[in-house]
């Protein structure tokens, strides 16, 4: 069977948490949410910046002189050029099943229309966002670099985060065969 | 200046770890997400077991810059909650959308898209959530160590092994 994997987990795994060790030793933990709300202030400072400096959240991020990008937002365009790098040469490697925008496992449970992959992804980034800038973090910041330090929020987004994901996924596909 | 294409760096190795290891799939998310195939449980386990253990002693050394997240019980259940639908419903959190994005995945984009939005969104509705969600029941920047009272490092060597022991000798080559 062809290997349906490019590096191992244990191999990610690992790698990742020295990357978080390195991270936290140089300048702080990873993290990338916050960095929507940097973008987003950068616009809005932009475009109505009467309403950017009134609005208690986003007059924390952003301002005129300094947009508030700095090290996360660079890290968050170090991902994009670094993932972009390496997939560009590692594309022939990568599963089939996981190129393009498309996931097999979607088509077959909700049919080949790709507006309708495009407006789930859509509807569940609002939701992503909206929900990581509530509990302060993401993934990233939460999970990868907030359990490793012990905070204490981070253990219950971690618990919340997958309890909901999990329920979601098993009624998402609670018609598929091998539900 | 420094920190910055430290941050670059940092984040180009981060991009290349997720698209790598499988993280920006879709079948990789869903199938953790369905308790089909645990490979995401068991890569961010081991990046943890891994992380902590090497956290807390940078900490020993006095080295770590830390940045503990303040525990505002509600916000960050809610948080949690709303975030994990949104994780099963696009397959991408904010991380692995910018490198879905990067492949040139169009799903990833779409949700890179959604998150400016929802982080927009969430901007509108802070003034009025602020008082009852975040600044209720916000017991601040506590951690494990600062509540039970006993030495971080020792609780650091006590999770990586219990969570390492867990992936490498439980989970290890189950459901895949």
């Amino acid at each position: 069977m062809k290997r349906d994997y490019i590096i191992s987990w244990k191999a990610a795994g690992i790698a990742l948490g020295l990357l978080l060790t390195l991270a936290t030793a140089l300048v702080k933990p990873l993290g990338v949410s916050t960095q929507f709300v940097v973008s987003d202030a950068a616009v809005v400072h932009k475009l109505a910046p009467e309403y950017a400096e009134s609005n208690t959240y986003l007059s924390k991020y952003g301002e005129k002189q300094d947009w508030g990008i700095g090290y996360g937002w660079v890290l968050v365009m170090g991902m994009f050029v670094g993932g972009g790098i390496t997939s560009a040469i590692f594309r022939k490697r990568q599963p089939e099943q996981d190129k393009g925008s498309m996931p097999p496992m979607w088509q077959a449970r909700f049919g080949d229309s790709m507006m309708k992959r495009y407006a789930a992804a859509f509807g569940g980034g609002v939701l992503l966002l909206f929900g990581a800038r509530l509990a302060g973090g993401c993934t990233s910041g939460h999970m990868i670099a907030g359990v490793p330090q012990l905070a204490i929020s981070s253990f219950i987004f971690a618990v919340t985060t997958f309890g909901a994901a999990i329920l979601m996924a098993k009624f998402l596909y609670r018609s598929s065969p091998e539900a | 200046m420094g920190t910055l294409i430290i941050g670059f760096f940092i984040g180009c190795a981060f991009g290349a770890i997720l698209y790598l290891g499988g993280v920006t799939s879709y079948r990789r998310i869903l199938g953790t997400l369905r308790l089909k195939d645990m490979w995401i449980i068991k890569l961010m386990g081991t990046a943890i077991g891994v992380g902590t253990l090497g956290v807390y002693l940078l900490d020993l050394g006095g080295l770590a810059n830390m940045s503990i997240k303040p525990a505002y019980v509600w916000g960050v259940a809610l948080g949690g909650i709303i975030f994990g639908i949104g994780w099963a419903i696009s397959g991408f959190c904010p991380g692995t959308c910018v490198v879905g994005a990067s492949e040139g995945k169009k799903d990833a984009i779409s949700t890179l898209l959604g998150g400016l939005v929802g982080a927009l969104l969430f901007s509108m509705v802070y003034p009025y959530i602020e008082k009852g969600l975040i600044q209720n029941a916000n017991f601040g920047s506590i951690t494990l160590e600062s509540v039970l009272g006993v030495s971080g490092i020792y609780l650091a060597m006590g999770l990586s092994a219990g969570l390492l022991g867990l992936i490498f000798f439980v989970l290890k080559d189950r459901y895949e």
